[in-house]
């Protein structure tokens, strides 16, 4: 196990703090929504067929994620440590999201199961049709090298 | 599905524990066939490759897990809010993961009855995820 003397962390890592992504648009597919729902056996009749409504955790399974091309890649490996979804309006199927990202940290961590680390947190909002914020989610992930990983 | 109110839930109420059993199809089934996705969620061996020890159960998923777990508790006309999810440990595919649920607040703020929730799953009596909930719940008086 090596860990690095310094900080893997460049100036150029830390540029990426504060730049939103461009808007990436989205559509909240039925099929998507239902397959979800599915795997999920949700039955809450505010979503069912034909509501039009889809549960809020659809966002997190849909693969529009603007953040993945602004966030720096300072080691090879990641995983998601941390997230946190904040819900404003009902979820329209059918409707076409917008979903903007930005970087708002970049730091250090030694020590704990991956031996030296950096931590990257994020954050993206969903914006409907009239602009306005239907969902917003922060999320921190851990950036590893399994060469320098302690388990 | 029932209708829970904000009036029948006591801090401290702990909810019924629920197992799920997480596998490689069902990380496929929740991004969908053919969306771009780790490809250590559906591949024990890309899992072990990347230091998980098999493959790796998706963290939105758990995240998904929890919250309809708290949304079914909480019933059809309760709305959640917010889900703050800190994943603790990875978590590998066909172990079963319990999860459990505490009430830890209640509180009436901006015109809402919200309910806070304190989650975890567990994965061999370990927790793998903690996760505090916020719901809004109806009101018998409204």
């Amino acid at each position: 196990m090596t860990e690095p003397e310094e900080s893997l962390i460049t100036d150029e890592h830390r540029a990426a703090i504060g730049v939103k992504s461009e808007l990436a648009p989205f559509v909240l597919r039925e099929e998507d929504v239902r397959r979800m729902r599915d795997m999920l056996g949700d039955k809450d009749p505010r979503y069912a067929d034909g509501t039009g409504i889809a549960p809020p955790y659809v966002l997190s399974g849909l693969r529009s994620r603007p953040d993945r091309n602004i966030v720096p890649q300072v080691l090879p490996r990641g995983i998601l440590t941390q997230l946190e979804w904040r819900f404003f309006k009902p979820l329209r199927i059918g409707s076409e999201l917008k979903a903007v990202a930005s970087v708002i940290d970049i730091r250090d961590r030694l020590g704990g199961r991956y031996g030296y680390s950096v931590l990257v947190m994020s954050q993206t909002e969903y914006l409907d049709e009239d602009g306005e914020v239907v969902a917003a989610s922060i999320q921190t992930g851990t950036q590893f090298d399994p060469e320098m990983s302690r388990s | 599905m029932t209708v829970r109110y904000f009036e029948d839930v006591s801090v401290d109420e702990e909810l019924e524990p629920h197992e799920e059993l997480p596998t490689e199809d069902k990380a496929i089934d929740f991004f969908g066939r053919n969306n771009p996705m780790n490809p250590a969620f559906a591949d024990a061996e890309m899992g072990k490759k990347q230091g998980f020890g098999g493959a790796l159960v998706p963290g939105v998923l758990k995240m998904a897990w929890i919250t309809h777990y708290v949304n079914e508790w909480a019933g059809h006309e309760a709305t959640v809010k917010s889900v703050r999810v800190a994943f603790r440990r990875p978590d590998v595919a066909g172990k079963p993961l319990v999860i459990a649920g505490r009430v830890v607040d209640k509180r009436q703020e901006e015109g809402e009855n919200i309910v806070e929730l304190e989650c975890v799953t567990l994965a061999d009596g370990q927790p793998s995820v903690r996760a505090n909930v916020q719901v809004a719940m109806p009101s018998r008086n409204a």
